[in-house]
């Protein structure tokens, strides 16, 4: 009997060791080639080590004092800079008004709010690049700027649309029936309660629009390449090593961006 | 009554700024974009005949739904692995390690890419790995081939099985695992009696789900695939920019959106009407 007993432990632990070397081995699948480029970036030749030989900043000093690569840095962050303003107000006006509808209506609505994530990108692409040429937008910041906000907007919805939904009503009401106009209602009661989640659909805004590159290829002109739009150049037409400093400086601005939202999260 | 118009009002208000920006630059160019496939200028279906009588277009439709069943076949195979090792550890050290699924998920989808290039090429990090192990010979064609483009699509899209999967698993009660034990089923038995069809229904989703985004993929065919890889955003591209035959590229487009479209109610109705919030977990 005790045999028997401790053989059946020994068979799960037995398969609970298979279970967390298979388990972790798909985690360890996702997370290490990301951070593998990490250490690549600081390599001095043109051969890719994972260990770089001799350890340099060469291709960091080569990015960032290319004025072409600096060029599209910039246009980046003015385009996502732009969407970030462009997409959380309109997501935020959004999602304060769906609160307000109730049944069919609201479904209805909220189904077309969170569309654009739907459709593929490639098709909302195409329809951006062939509406932009008619109307002169190709090629400008101003028309990356309202494709990327209808990127990013849903995201918005959703976030600032949850916190809503955790939001006492009788607040409001309190406000409203002691003579607050709704203005001061929103920016006294409700605003200061949803200020976390605006915040972040914002980081979550930029983060969309400086990453974004299927879209960007079709409506960005030669001169307005966005700095995606060139390491996608430089990905198919030339052999530089550079790109692996320029994927670490992707990386970690993400990282950096979504860093608030994930303690957020956490605390929350 | 005084109140109630201006409630609606205000409504109103709050929702035209957005609705008016949605109608400009999301449902005007996909309606001009449906409009566009039948009509050049007359009314015709011969860009619709034209993607199923050259057999060349039948092919990359033939690809793109051949790797998207393959990458989900994968997903689901790795992600309920991931998920169901993540289930078993303790609720501290999964938050930890899901860190390490949802980081990667928003981090840059061209930058990923690049990474799997840099990773499978025929001098790449795998391949060094592999001669200095002494397990290959020659170095492996990893890259601009379906091994390259199934390989990275699944890194990719794995996340969209783990979450849904992780949590039909978390939600079993644990009750129902040690009625089967007591009963004396084994482990496997309670697995595949108990575990399993309980966690069916997040493996559903999470697959579809999967299948759904796979089906639009551009990034990953266009860098790891080669020609025998182009998918259907890859054609699209293609009419767009090198033919410049746009009504074609419409017809593409719209078939791709209207069965991304019918699978996305599929989705829905397999969630109970629920619609899902997209992207963050």
């Amino acid at each position: 009997m005790t045999r028997r007993w401790s053989r059946r432990r020994l068979t799960r632990l037995a398969a609970r060791s298979v279970l967390a070397v298979l388990g972790g081995g798909v985690l360890l699948f996702l997370v290490v080639p990301v951070l593998s480029v990490i250490p690549m970036s600081f390599s001095s030749s043109m051969v890719f080590e994972l260990i770089p030989s001799e350890p340099s900043l060469t291709q960091y000093r080569r990015f960032f004092s290319s004025p072409e690569w600096m060029a599209a840095l910039g246009r980046s962050v003015q385009v996502a800079l732009g969407t970030t303003f462009v997409a959380t107000i309109m997501g935020a006006l959004a999602a304060l008004g769906l609160r307000r509808l109730r049944g069919t209506r609201r479904a209805v609505l909220e189904a077309l709010l969170i569309a654009p994530r739907i459709v593929p990108t490639i098709v909302l692409a195409v329809a951006l690049y062939f509406v932009f040429s008619q109307t002169g937008l190709v090629g400008t910041l101003g028309g990356l700027v309202l494709a990327h906000s209808v990127l990013a907007f849903p995201f918005v919805v959703v976030l600032v649309g949850s916190a809503l939904q955790g939001l006492d009503p009788a607040l409001e009401e309190a406000s409203r029936s002691l003579g607050g106009n709704p203005l001061r209602t929103f920016f006294r009661v409700t605003f200061p309660q949803i200020r976390l989640a605006v915040l972040g659909s914002a980081l979550f805004s930029f983060n969309v629009s400086f990453d974004e590159v299927v879209i960007t290829l079709f409506v960005s002109g030669v001169r307005t390449k966005t700095l995606p739009v060139k390491v996608w150049d430089a990905i198919l037409y030339e052999i530089t090593p550079i790109l692996p400093a320029i994927s670490a400086v992707i990386i970690v601005a993400s990282v950096l961006l979504l860093t608030p939202l994930l303690l957020a999260r956490r605390s929350s | 009554m005084r109140r109630a118009a201006r409630t609606r009002l205000s409504t109103a208000l709050l929702l035209a700024p957005p609705l008016a920006f949605l109608t400009l630059l999301f449902a005007l160019p996909l309606g001009r974009v449906l409009y566009g496939s039948v009509f050049a200028p007359d009314f015709t279906l011969a860009h619709y005949a034209r993607m199923w009588t050259v057999p060349v277009y039948g092919r990359v439709f033939w690809i793109t739904l051949k790797i998207s069943t393959l990458t989900t076949v994968g997903c689901v195979l790795l992600g309920y692995l991931a998920a169901y090792f993540l289930a078993t550890v303790r609720p501290r050290t999964r938050q930890l390690l899901l860190l390490g699924v949802i980081v990667p998920f928003f981090l840059s989808v061209l930058v990923r890419n690049y990474i799997w290039m840099i990773l499978l090429q025929k001098t790449g990090l795998l391949n060094q790995a592999l001669a200095r192990l002494g397990l290959v010979r020659e170095p492996l064609d990893l890259m601009y081939n379906e091994t390259g483009v199934l390989i990275a699509m699944v890194n990719m899209l794995l996340p969209y099985v783990i979450f849904p999967v992780l949590s039909s698993l978390l939600a079993i009660p644990p009750e129902l695992r040690q009625a089967s034990a007591s009963l004396g089923a084994g482990a496997v038995r309670t697995f595949w009696r108990v575990t399993l069809p309980l966690s069916l229904p997040g493996v559903a989703a999470g697959g579809l789900l999967v299948f759904i985004v796979a089906l639009g993929f551009f990034i990953t065919p266009a860098l790891l695939g080669g020609p025998k890889q182009m998918m259907i955003s890859n054609l699209i591209e293609f009419s767009v920019r090198q033919v410049l035959n746009w009504p074609f590229a419409f017809a593409l487009a719209d078939t791709l959106l209207v069965g991304t479209l019918l699978l996305y109610f599929a989705y829905v109705r397999l969630l109970g009407g629920r619609m899902p919030r997209t992207g963050f977990p």
